[in-house]
């Protein structure tokens, strides 16, 4: 993975200094809050309900075993030991000391970490795939690219105050893992006829409040001219994105508002201007961060199939092994490895995406003796070791399991993508995190929930959709009423090649009802079902209307008093 | 915190600003400028004629500056001529519409400004990279209106080099954060990124 020279670790050493410098002028009085408040967020610290909150970044969700170990000591020494991995590639620490937070970003820069941009109206953390550089179904590694960008995008002067935040994503693969049409900018890497490396660009995608589908507006760019033709789309959104009305300030109101081609138009003409200049990366910068994303020394193995695999467990284990191997190992680009992905949603006890220092720790040994120190963190808040010998699986399996992270849900129903919501963050209508755990309560049979196959269930406790709600084959949206919290539905969203924006179904439900209408959602879907098919084709084949009807069925009394938001 | 310009500018003139040329070191002066607001109807152009350096607004500039500026025996020609006008942008410029009369404007204007309505405005940051990068504007930009410590680097590094900072600012603490950063990982106006600079890089 990418090591820090000294131009990145003076970055960052210094990017401490002024935040420390920050702090103090906030605590002797001299910077009021207002003017404080985008300084702090551009160095990841938000103020939430109980206490503030230190947000930081693991870009394109790489991490090594020793980075986490330090994130590891972070929540032991900082904060009440444990993190929470986030929707973004980050994790987020909850209980933290505004007066330690400048001793935090220095820890972390000793690991070669940061808090940089992980909130404001900026650019934020780069998200990718979290099996770059292994995935079977990989065209281009895009993690050059990711830290290229990283570094051109960290304090950029020009777009450091943008009316809104300003997310991009990067993939490099077959099947899109990173939503790349929900960001304000996708970046969807291949290969030209030339075999040379070339983007398209897609603008104006996005959640939240209005979440809509990223368009299409360049395509095979080449990888060299990113920074001149992303400053010239940042320019022209910067000086004539909205900044009257928070709720229409991301760039995906200004797409929509110009329209995809006119919007393309004038990034074209402010690109004509500034496409030649030294802006754009050369080919040593290239070679310099490429040469840290080579290939780990691989034992030459040959691929074992699944069935040996399975028996190559005790007898007693195998049919739990199988259905691990079957959920959490995915396919790895090198015969005889294979991807793992440790499941932070264990079934009722814990928050979606947390970890404890001690479950950091072991993760990051299990990482050094099985995939070369290095770990992945998923935006579906789970874990990954990307580059385990298959050989090795039953082993790793074991020692995972004591853990706790070997449940086989990946993908599954109770792998719920979910927000902090209203227990910790203040900005939510509701709560998420009580949602998830009923829900995994209610659907704690394991062979119950491999023959239902895979759904995707995603809580966000309010519209600014952290949860990422709108793209979850099922959606559930936290709402505000007269003070009360209510839970709207979506279905039929989807990420991936076949992104979709689910539909609201109905008035909202009261916490208690929603482990009911799952049932009934699901009970419906098993009805009507052929076969195998996975949920959200039961669902195109059949639109919403059954699954509203089982929803709704007996309980619109209940309900009614929901309007629809 | 009002977030009109107008209000600001005509309100609150600074009595000295931090200049920071390319190249250069920082250092604070006496403002001689005044920020000269048509729209707040409280003096005429003619009635601050006895100001000695004036930043007009662009939008005046359009509508009536230039057109007294050919008229030799006008105020404003003979301000050109002394070098002591000026015109400032608001936020909300789109100052690529107007390329021609900034052009002929190097040779009128011995000053531009862009304002930051409120601090967390970003608009002006690009308005002084493009007049740098496109129009290749060589003289002094300076920030002016709602102009915070914290902001410095980032006006510094987008294209200005002289700062009316909000009055209650601690000019001190302004002249020291030029002093933070000794990398950059982008090109700026002021510097190319580090990277580019091997020797630094070993």
């Amino acid at each position: 993975m990418y090591i820090y020279d000294y131009i990145d670790q003076t970055l960052v050493n210094e990017r401490v200094t002024q935040f420390k410098d920050q702090v103090e002028r906030r605590i002797n009085g001299t910077l009021p809050e207002e003017e404080f408040r985008p300084l702090r967020l551009q160095n990841g610290l938000y103020h939430q309900r109980h206490a503030y909150m230190l947000r930081v970044a693991i870009p394109y969700g790489l991490l090594s075993s020793d980075q986490l170990r330090t994130l590891a000591h972070i929540a032991d020494k900082y904060d009440r030991g444990y993190g929470h991995f986030t929707t973004r590639q980050n994790i987020q620490f909850n209980w933290i000391k505004l007066e330690e937070s400048p001793d935090i970003l220095a820890d972390l820069a000793k690991v070669q970490m940061h808090a940089i941009q992980t909130s404001g109206n900026c650019i934020r953390n780069i998200t990718s795939d979290a099996f770059a550089g292994v995935a079977a179904d990989e065209y281009v590694d895009p993690r050059p690219v990711c830290e290229l960008l990283r570094q051109w995008s960290t304090l950029h002067p020009e777009f450091a105050f943008l009316p809104r935040k300003f997310k991009f994503a990067v993939c490099g693969a077959k099947e899109d893992r990173t939503i790349l049409l929900c960001h304000d900018v996708g970046i969807s890497l291949k290969k030209n006829e030339n075999d040379e490396l070339v983007a398209d660009i897609y603008a104006g995608g996005g959640m939240g409040r209005t979440p809509i589908l990223g368009s299409l507006i360049k395509e095979n760019l080449p990888w060299n001219v990113l920074p001149s033709y992303l400053t010239a789309l940042l320019r022209v959104y910067n000086r004539f994105g909205r900044r009257d009305n928070i709720y229409k300030a991301r760039i995906k109101i200004l797409v929509k508002a110009l329209g995809p081609e006119e919007f393309a138009r004038q990034v074209e003409g402010e690109w004509e201007t500034i496409k030649d200049g030294d802006d754009n990366f050369q080919q040593s910068e290239w070679d310099r961060v490429a040469n840290h994303f080579t290939k780990p020394a691989y034992k030459s193995a040959k691929s074992i199939g699944t069935q040996d695999l399975i028996d190559s467990a005790p007898a007693n284990e195998q049919a739990a092994f199988a259905r691990w191997l079957e959920r959490n190992v995915k396919a790895h680009q090198v015969a005889g490895y294979a991807s793992v992905i440790f499941s932070l949603k264990p079934h009722g006890s814990v928050a979606p995406g947390d970890a404890t220092t001690e479950q950091m720790l072991a993760i990051a040994d299990l990482a050094d003796r099985y995939s070369f120190g290095e770990l992945r963190v998923t935006h579906e808040q789970n874990l990954v070791l990307a580059d385990v010998e298959q050989e090795n699986l039953l082993e790793l399996w074991h020692q995972a399991k004591a853990q706790n992270v070997v449940l086989p849900n990946i993908g599954l129903l109770t792998d719920i993508i979910a927000c902090p919501g209203g227990d910790f963050c203040s900005l939510a209508n509701a709560k998420s995190l009580p949602i998830a755990k009923a829900i995994q309560e209610r659907f704690d049979d394991l062979d119950y929930l491999h023959d239902l196959g895979e759904i995707s269930l995603n809580i966000s406790g309010c519209i600014n959709s952290c949860g990422h709600h709108h793209v979850g084959n099922i959606g559930v949206l936290g709402v505000d009423k007269d003070g009360e919290e209510w839970y709207q539905i979506t279905l039929g969203g989807e990420q991936g090649n076949h992104a979709a924006i689910g539909k609201v179904i109905g008035p909202s439900f009261g916490a208690e009802q929603i482990p009911d209408v799952m049932a009934d959602i699901i009970d419906t879907f098993v009805k009507y079902r052929t076969a195998d098919e996975p949920f959200i084709e039961t669902y195109r084949r059949l639109g919403a209307t059954p699954f509203k009807e089982a929803a709704y069925l007996n309980r619109s009394k209940e309900s009614s008093t929901g309007a629809t938001i | 915190m009002s977030a009109s310009p107008s209000n600001k500018i005509s309100s609150i003139q600074a009595s000295s600003v931090l200049l920071y040329p390319k190249g250069g070191k920082p250092s604070i002066i006496t403002n001689e400028w005044l920020i000269w607001n048509d729209s707040d109807n409280k003096k005429t152009f003619q009635e601050i004629e006895h100001e000695q350096k004036v930043l007009v607004p662009f939008q005046w500039w359009l509508s009536q500056g230039q057109v007294d500026a050919r008229d030799p025996s006008s105020a404003v020609a003979k301000r050109i001529q002394d070098k002591t006008i000026g015109i400032w942008f608001t936020a909300d410029e789109d100052i690529l519409k107007h390329s021609d009369v900034i052009e002929a404007g190097k040779s009128a204007w011995a000053l531009v400004a862009a304002d930051f309505p409120i601090f967390r405005d970003g608009r002006s940051f690009s308005t002084a990279a493009l007049l740098r990068e496109r129009f290749h504007w060589t003289g002094k930009i300076r920030a002016i209106g709602d102009v915070l410590i914290d902001q410095l680097i980032l006006g510094a590094r987008s294209g200005f080099d002289s700062f009316a900072l909000r009055p209650d600012q601690n000019l001190e603490v302004a002249l020291k954060q030029f002093d933070l950063f000794t990398v950059t990982t982008q090109n700026s106006w002021r510097d190319r990124r580090s990277q580019l600079n091997t020797s630094q890089a070993a």
